[in-house]
């Protein structure tokens, strides 16, 4: 479903390169997990796959179409893939209804009734239609994660991207938030996640990947992941985190 | 005291209602109000339009001729005194318009214009990045998401600036006397050079200005608790 080639990405301020040449597929309905320490790329490599932010070399396809040519509409191509963002990134000035209806209508996918009522059927999932009409200032961490979630269903997207979904959240909101994942999970949604959380990676991913330096050091299934790393860093990584 | 009272009673008598003087000041307040209105307006179009040029991006990130512009712009207005601006507009820009009004209006808007800019522009630039990230990221379009998401929460930002820019340009069209219009400041100048008395003539003005700053900042103030509504918990 995605292929990744290559990938380069330098950040203008000096020579700092992040990703040095990252070779990657991911096919549909896999959960993929990238774990690794800060600033080994991960994060980066999430967002490059939906461009946010701009590889300086490489190629990525999608469904076999190159997005990374200079003329691809990068709005249809992200309208195909939804992100969940560490800090939620709920829009400030919306109602929670109109955050997850906004994109579905501007870009005139559904009508307005359609769109409320996939919102609506939405947040009964993750247990949140009575704040339908609060402002995102109003609610809890947990609760604004779960709702940017639902944000990036509503776009009936074919691959679910999450950038560090939990990291800024308190530890007893954690559960809820990965909870939801879960389901999506076993929704069979194709899932690419950035993420701390080590439980999580063994029971949800069908494939864990170790980033470090810029590149993917080491990839296995969970289990030969956790139980048999192989790199000494990978290990030494483990052992810090476990 | 009772002469004191009977003095001051005789020069504001001399100042406002003698020869029906009060409507000088009346006829003055409604140029400085018209000027001022207009001169807003057209501020705040000149400036959302700058402010916008001036955040323009070209596709390989560097920065636009549009943005060029705009700083130019920005950069010749707040370089220069507003009264220069004026006479320049009225002496040879404009030397055939015996229109004063629409010449203050031109000259005060697109002054005021520069400073809206960059009031504008730093008010959307201090609309957390992750906003547009999430907009761009569900598929809307960069204008989109400056449309419904980035300036809606800019406005909040810059109302408190924008205000305080309206009411120094209120006060700054004090200098339209230059162009031979008869303003506010200008009408109790020539009052007090008939009666032989500034006191009351320049008091009075001051405190008519007062007022309708008073007003306006009183306005802005509900306004700015109206938008502020999503952000209570």
């Amino acid at each position: 479903m995605i292929d990744v080639k290559n990938l380069c990405k330098t950040f203008e301020d000096g020579d700092n390169q992040v990703l040095k040449g990252v070779n990657y597929h991911i096919s549909k309905g896999e959960k993929i997990v990238i774990v690794g320490p800060s600033g080994s790329g991960k994060s980066t490599f999430l967002r490059c796959l939906n461009l946010l932010e701009k590889p300086t070399s490489g190629e990525i396809y999608l469904d076999g179409e190159l997005i990374t040519a200079p003329n691809v509409n990068l709005n249809l191509v992200r309208q195909r893939m939804g992100m969940v963002f560490q800090h939620f990134n709920l829009f400030n000035n919306l109602t929670i209804l109109d955050n997850i209806t906004l994109a579905p209508v501007k870009l005139k996918l559904m009508s307005k009734d359609e769109a409320r009522e996939k919102a609506y059927s939405l947040l009964e999932r993750v247990d949140l239609k009575d704040k339908a009409d609060a402002y995102p200032v109003s609610l809890s961490g947990g609760q604004k994660q779960r709702i940017a979630i639902v944000r990036a269903l509503a776009m009936n997207p074919e691959v679910m991207l999450f950038d560090e979904p939990t990291s800024a959240l308190d530890p007893e909101m954690v559960g809820e938030v990965l909870e939801v994942m879960k389901e999506l999970a076993q929704g069979g949604m194709t899932m690419v996640v950035v993420t701390h959380e080590m439980g999580f990676a063994r029971e949800v991913g069908t494939k864990v990947l170790f980033m470090d330096e810029g590149n993917i050091m080491e990839e296995n299934t969970p289990r030969e992941f956790f139980g048999n790393p192989r790199s000494p860093r990978l290990k030494d990584f483990l052992s810090k985190v476990l | 005291m009772q002469d004191w009272l009977i003095h001051v009673s005789e020069m504001f008598q001399r100042a406002f209602i003698k020869e029906d003087r009060w409507k000088l000041y009346l006829g003055g307040l409604g140029v400085t109000l018209k000027v001022a209105l207009f001169a807003a307006v057209l501020g705040v179009i000149l400036g959302t339009i700058a402010a916008l040029m001036k955040l323009s991006v070209r596709k390989d990130g560097k920065r636009s001729v549009m943005s060029v512009i705009a700083t130019i712009y920005i950069d010749i207005i707040r370089g220069t005194p507003s009264v220069v601006q004026l006479l320049i507009m009225w002496f040879i820009i404009m030397k055939n318009c015996k229109n004063g009004v629409l010449v203050a209006v031109l000259s005060f808007g697109i002054n005021s214009g520069a400073y809206v800019a960059e009031i504008i522009r730093a008010g959307i630039l201090a609309v957390d990045r992750g906003q547009t990230e999430a907009g761009r990221s569900l598929g809307l379009s960069n204008a989109q998401t400056m449309m419904y998401i980035v300036i809606p929460q800019a406005i909040k930002n810059v109302l408190p600036p924008i205000g305080n820019e309206f009411i120094v340009l209120l006060k700054e069209t004090a200098i339209v006397g230059y162009v031979s219009l008869s303003d506010l400041t200008r009408v109790a100048n020539q009052v007090s050079s008939r009666t032989y008395e500034a006191f009351m003539p320049l008091i009075g003005a001051a405190v008519i200005y007062f007022v309708i700053i008073k007003i306006l900042s009183v306005l802005l103030g509900i306004l700015e608790r109206r938008l502020r509504r999503s952000d209570r918990r």
